[in-house]
């Protein structure tokens, strides 16, 4: 049939539409098939919902969570109700795992880097191969008698996994560093030293009627706060009184937005708040002897030094202030103090920690109610809770080493070095003189596109692991993680797809013939081995017959605690010193307060679009930086909110939009970490800016740490605006006047 | 199944526990399938938040507080968004619910015009997915699809999901059972939400709400209700945030 | 002719390309009306038993339902095991096949087929035949549990009322429409709940 050109227009054009329309009938043709499985697992039934219990890796308190899975896919999660940190409940971080788990820019198989560094250019190998190419290096570098020159650096890790990495570390002779990019150390040794012990201690905030904190933002990122957050529900509305909360702090954060006082002090002066505090009462003489001797050595004169009337204006609060917080912490029975982030990160920080956790002395509360409750040791010998990072200056050291040569392989697990470690470290640069750089990231981050090696680790819903709690409860807690299902990538066989990093390390340690002294091939049978060890205690939350039913039951419940096995009771003071005044550095006109983002923290989290997309509590601002300023000071300068601003210290800079409010001290910016990576997913790369990489090189006079509050930095439009991504509207939400609140309030201090 | 129609479900939300954490905000995105809220959605003002957590300044630095209302459909008794949906794709049901019907709804949007909460949200797009993100999507809900309506919904197929394995396995589903409790209840670090069933007078939400309504008013209630004057008799009852700084001053 | 005669008036040529115009679009919406509500009905009648399947789909495996239940007589509930607990009745994994077909039908070219599938570990794709939209939650246990205890009849005698006489088909093919008026019908006689969240969230 011959057609002519309209012919064929007008049949091609109806065939065409009538295709279109009718496709819409249809129903896709996946709908239209059952799969028939090989075997039916019991979690693979359709329909059917299991709860399998393990630990939370989203932040760094492990939380007992329970994950809903249905056939084989993990759905939701949720608290693990017999927990004793989160009992049920947990951070809004915890859910978003899941979408770390099915995430679509995972690492499917082991990669070695073809382009240049940094390039993104990858090629898969089996696992043989890579382990045998990172097991070449370490070989060669032990042939050498070098073995030195490995370097393995991961995030806090602690339990099974820290213990396996140490080992590891430590047979074959490598540097091992732990890396955390808001650093726990300088509170960490505070705390040791103010209570003597080297984990953190629980706060009994539940029963506290007066809570004095400093710099901590303990409800929304500091330390543990699901379990602070759930003793701050019972503080406010669970006793027949009502207790009170004042934050004193540089920033109002959420923890200040909730309290019934917020302080505003001046950077870095938290510490002498606190040691003002203890002057006020010492001289009031609401204090035992014993007390004020061990905490000033027996001579208490030094501290008049310290008395509110001489530090009132350094702080920049008044007199009155100081006493007034005094009275009321010296008169309340359960009061309570806590401090840290902003608090810690300062020139004096150390200082300024131990005189704020030495007010529980004066409270004299340690092992009562409503006070500080103390830890005992892990149950499991050898079994420790993650350490604190290796300070900023002992990483500073290591890229001096870098520079000089002495790096020759570089394994990097969970810390992101590139992204965290401020510019003035030098590292992106010295790290063109380490040979090799292995990464063990499970996504690409700004660490792992910069490998040459990539070993692709199981997320840890698919992994198996243990923790001692960071922040325990008061006695013995284990908490156990198991796989909540098979790897993801399981389909691509033994030899691609992922493994666990624990696994990993075995698997070089068994081809380098390394005697780690853990008698187990596999790290699922390392931490079997040490269960027999609690099985053997026969005591604590699991009762058991035999030790397979202990195993079930144990990671049935996702841990195991023995609630009469409990801490010491009490603590010698440690003597104080006086606090310096903060070192504050460059030329800006704002003081820089950095704070963690609700749902990125450091920045770990922001590959997850739920994360991302979590309106900050403050200025409920999503997927962006930005920069928090005095909205009357905003006015004078003709900022106004979404006007892209440069912030930069000491000649770095990074662009943020302004989000002026009412809450900001006049004298102050404050930014949000977690933004501006490099990669990281399609969800975060190049996306905001990295705070972390302009900050001054200030370090805590004690442990070296990063003073990451410590910054002056200046203000500058660029002219450009963009939309702040917020859930709200650009109406300002004032109240229309003053004795009409915008939510209804009553000052009824009544249950 | 007669047991299960004469209840009616009702939230209490303790601003004074409440943080403002959002906790309950992921919860919610996890629980009911909604898209993720990208840049651009949030810029257009079409993000989907079933609950959310609205955040108020009062007064100026440094004398300034920042208050937080968790705000979620408040499934009022009577509800403004009910008489004129032109298809009946939203009505009460017996066990007070205001319920969304997504295969009736033909995105007129006058329910989303009437609601003076702003809880209700129009898919403008086809929700999407990168594939592998897919998996974790609850089986139990409906991914609603381009032009339709859709809010919080109680996390009814919690309800529907625990009472039928109750009466599956013959015991009674009691309040606060995590199987029958939303998400973001379940979720709540400071127990901010509290859930149940406003007709047992037993239950802890029945007393929650009696304690504070009984001195509505007085300086004993705490007990309000989101924009009360309107007459929607919402089946969500705050209870006032304690400020001692407030003064006597409270509401209206 | 008488003064005030209605009289038209002869269109202008304008009116003429106006009307014509017109015309053309009111033809348009015509077209445009027909093929929606082709696009209606045919969407909502798209299913298998009115497009005149009188047979059911083939199956990649003939699996006889005629053999096993009539023959044999084995219950429903032995390879739907589901049924009485969940919402979905669920099909068997191809193991549960292998209990008796690792010994019986030695020499039938579909058991080969299923053992081939069953030994290179890939699993079964069945034709769905019974499909209820994603918006519509429909719950096997319920049913089975309320029907039996009301009828006192067993768990497997409850499926064909709406499944049909399964045991009697070959190929297994949809026989009731199993559209929104056959539930709330039913949902009405046996005084089921017919709140539209019974089914749809």
């Amino acid at each position: 049939m011959a057609l002519n050109r309209r012919q064929f227009l007008t049949l091609m054009g109806g065939s065409a539409g009538a295709a279109v329309f009718f496709q819409a009938c249809g129903i896709p043709e996946k709908e239209l098939l059952i799969d028939s499985p090989i075997e039916m697992p019991e979690d693979l039934v359709t329909g059917i919902d299991n709860w399998y219990a393990t630990s939370c890796r989203q932040c760094d308190t492990a939380e007992g969570i329970v994950v809903r899975v249905m056939e084989g896919r993990a759905k939701k999660i949720e608290g693990n109700v017999d927990y004793p940190i989160n009992v049920g409940k947990h951070s809004p971080r915890c859910e978003a795992g899941v979408q770390g788990l099915y995430h679509p820019d995972r690492i499917s198989s082991p990669l070695v880097r073809t382009g240049p560094r940094g390039s993104g250019e990858y090629r898969e190998i089996s696992w043989e191969d890579a382990i045998g190419r990172l097991t070449n290096e370490l070989q060669n570098l032990e042939a050498s008698g070098d073995q030195s020159q490995a370097v393995l650096v991961t995030n806090p890790i602690g339990g099974h996994l820290g213990l396996v990495a140490d080992k590891f570390a430590d047979v074959f002779g490598a540097r091992r560093f732990t890396y955390e990019p808001l650093e726990t150390s300088v509170v960490r040794k505070a705390l040791s030293d103010v209570f003597g012990q080297n984990s953190m201690p629980d706060f009994d905030i539940d029963n506290s009627d007066y809570l004095l904190s400093f710099g901590a933002d303990f409800l929304s990122t500091w330390a543990s706060p699901t379990r602070y957050s759930r003793g701050y529900g019972e503080f406010r509305q669970g006793h027949d009184h009502r207790g009170k909360l004042v934050h004193i702090d540089s920033r109002f954060s959420t923890t200040a937005a909730n309290a019934d006082e917020w302080i505003r002090v001046n950077p870095g002066t938290e510490g002498l708040f606190a040691l003002a505090v203890i002057q006020s009462i010492v001289s009031k003489g609401h204090i035992s002897d014993s007390v004020v001797n061990a905490l000033t050595g027996g001579d208490s004169g030094w501290l008049s030094t310290y008395s509110p009337e001489n530090v009132s204006e350094e702080i920049g609060v008044t007199p009155e202030t100081i006493l007034h917080v005094g009275e009321d912490f010296s008169h309340s029975n359960h009061a309570l103090a806590i401090g840290g982030g902003s608090a810690a990160a300062h020139s004096n920080g150390y200082a300024s920690v131990k005189a704020i956790f030495s007010l529980n002395h004066v409270a004299d509360n340690v092992g009562k109610k409503g006070g500080v409750i103390l830890n005992p040791d892990s149950p499991i010998g050898g079994l420790e809770a993650a350490p604190s990072g290796n300070s900023f200056a002992e990483f500073q050291r290591l890229t001096e080493d870098m520079q000089s040569g002495t790096v020759k392989v570089l394994m990097v697990r969970g810390a992101d070095l590139f992204y965290g470690l401020p510019d003035t470290s030098g590292f992106k640069g010295r790290s063109a003189n380490v040979p090799m750089i292995v990464s063990f990231g499970g996504m690409m981050d700004d660490t792992t596109s910069m490998a040459d090696l990539i070993l692709p680790e199981h997320h840890y819903l698919e992994d198996w692991g243990t923790d001692i709690p960071l922040a325990g409860v008061g006695y013995e807690l284990v908490g156990f993680q198991q796989p909540v299902v098979r790897p993801f990538f399981e389909d691509r066989g033994d030899n691609l797809g992922t493994k666990g990093f624990g696994d990993v390390l075995l698997a070089l340690a068994q081809v380098m013939q390394m005697d780690l002294g853990l008698n187990a091939d596999t790290f699922k049978e390392v931490i079997r081995e040490s269960a027999r060890e609690l099985y053997a205690l026969g005591r604590g939350s699991i009762n058991a017959p035999t030790f397979e039913a202990f195993w079930n039951g144990v990671l049935q419940r996702g841990g195991w605690w023995d609630v009469n096995a409990k801490g010491p009771s009490s603590a010698e003071p440690d003597r104080l010193d006086g606090i310096s005044s903060p070192v504050i550095t460059g030329s800006g006109e704002f003081n820089l307060m950095p704070f963690a983002s609700a749902s990125l923290l450091d920045g770990r989290n922001a590959s997850l679009p739920w994360m991302q997309a979590m309106p900050d509590p403050i200025s409920t601002a999503t997927w962006q930086t930005w920069v928090e300023m005095n909205h009357k000071v905003a006015e004078e300068r003709g900022i106004k909110e979404g006007d892209v601003v440069t912030v930069s210290a000491s000649g770095r800079s990074i662009t943020a939009l302004a989000m002026p409010n009412p809450a900001t001290p006049p004298d102050a910016v404050s930014i949000p970490f977690g933004q501006g990576h490099r990669d990281g997913g399609r969800y975060s790369a190049g996306r905001g800016g990295n705070l972390m990489a302009i900050l001054d090189a200030v370090h805590d006079e004690t442990t070296g740490a990063l003073a990451w509050a410590a910054n002056k930095v200046s203000v500058t439009p660029t002219g450009e605006w963009v939309r702040v991504p917020k859930f709200e509207n650009t109406v300002p939400d004032f109240p229309r006047d003053e004795h009409n609140h915008v939510i209804e309030l009553t000052s009824e201090d009544t249950h | 199944m007669a047991d299960s129609q004469d209840r009616k479900w009702g939230m209490v939300v303790d601003i004074d526990r409440c943080t403002g954490c959002n906790g309950c905000v992921v919860a919610c995105q996890s629980e009911n399938n909604i898209p993720n809220n990208l840049e651009e959605h949030f810029n257009q003002r079409r993000a989907i938040q079933w609950i959310r957590i609205e955040r108020y300044w009062e007064g100026e630095y440094p004398n300034v507080k920042a208050r937080f209302i968790p705000v979620m459909c408040q499934q009022c008794g009577n509800a403004p968004c009910e008489p004129v949906c032109p298809v009946y794709a939203t009505y009460h049901n017996e066990e007070g619910l205001n319920v969304q019907v997504y295969n009736r709804c033909i995105g007129t949007r006058f329910c989303a015009n009437g609601c003076p909460y702003h809880v209700r949200f129009f898919n403008f797009w086809e929700p999407e997915w990168p594939e592998s993100l897919k998996n974790q999507l609850n089986p139990d809900v409906t991914v609603r699809s381009r032009g339709i309506m859709e809010k919080c919904s109680f996390c009814v197929q919690r309800i529907r999901r625990s009472t039928r394995e109750g009466e599956r396995d013959e015991v009674q589903v009691e309040d606060g059972d995590r199987a029958l409790s939303p998400a973001c209840v379940n979720a709540c670090p400071t127990t901010a939400l509290t859930f149940g069933d406003f007709n047992n007078d037993s239950s802890q939400v029945s007393m929650m709400k009696e304690e504070a309504m009984a001195n509505r008013g007085k300086k004993e209630g705490r007990g309000y209700r989101l924009l009360d004057n309107l007459g929607t008799e919402a089946n969500v009852i705050y209870l006032k945030k304690v400020d001692n700084s407030a003064g006597a001053v409270h509401g209206h | 002719m008488i003064p005030g005669d209605f009289q038209p008036q002869r269109p202008t040529s304008r009116q003429m390309v106006k009307l014509g115009v017109l015309g053309v679009v009111a033809l348009g919406v015509f077209v445009a009306i027909v093929l929606g509500l082709t696009f209606h009905i045919s969407a909502w009648l798209g299913q298998p038993v009115v497009f005149a399947r009188s047979e059911g789909p083939d199956q990649p495996i003939a699996f006889p339902h005629t053999t096993h239940v009539q023959e044999l007589g084995m219950d429903c509930t032995f390879c739907h095991r589901n049924v009485e607990k969940e919402a979905a009745a669920s099909v068997p994994a191809t193991g549960l096949c292998m209990t008796c077909h690792s010994a019986v039908g030695d020499d039938l070219d579909e058991i080969e087929k299923m053992r081939s599938l069953y030994e290179d570990g890939r699993s079964i794709h069945w034709v769905r035949v019974h499909r209820v939209p994603d918006h519509v939650h429909f719950v096997h246990e319920a049913h089975i549990r309320y029907f039996s205890e009301k009828d006192g009849i067993e768990p497997s005698q409850v499926c064909q009322t709406c499944h049909g006489d399964v045991k009697e088909m070959e190929k297994v093919k949809q026989v009731e429409t199993l559209k929104m008026g056959d539930c709330v019908s039913c949902h009405k006689e046996n005084s089921a709940p017919t709140d539209c969240a019974t089914c749809h969230y």
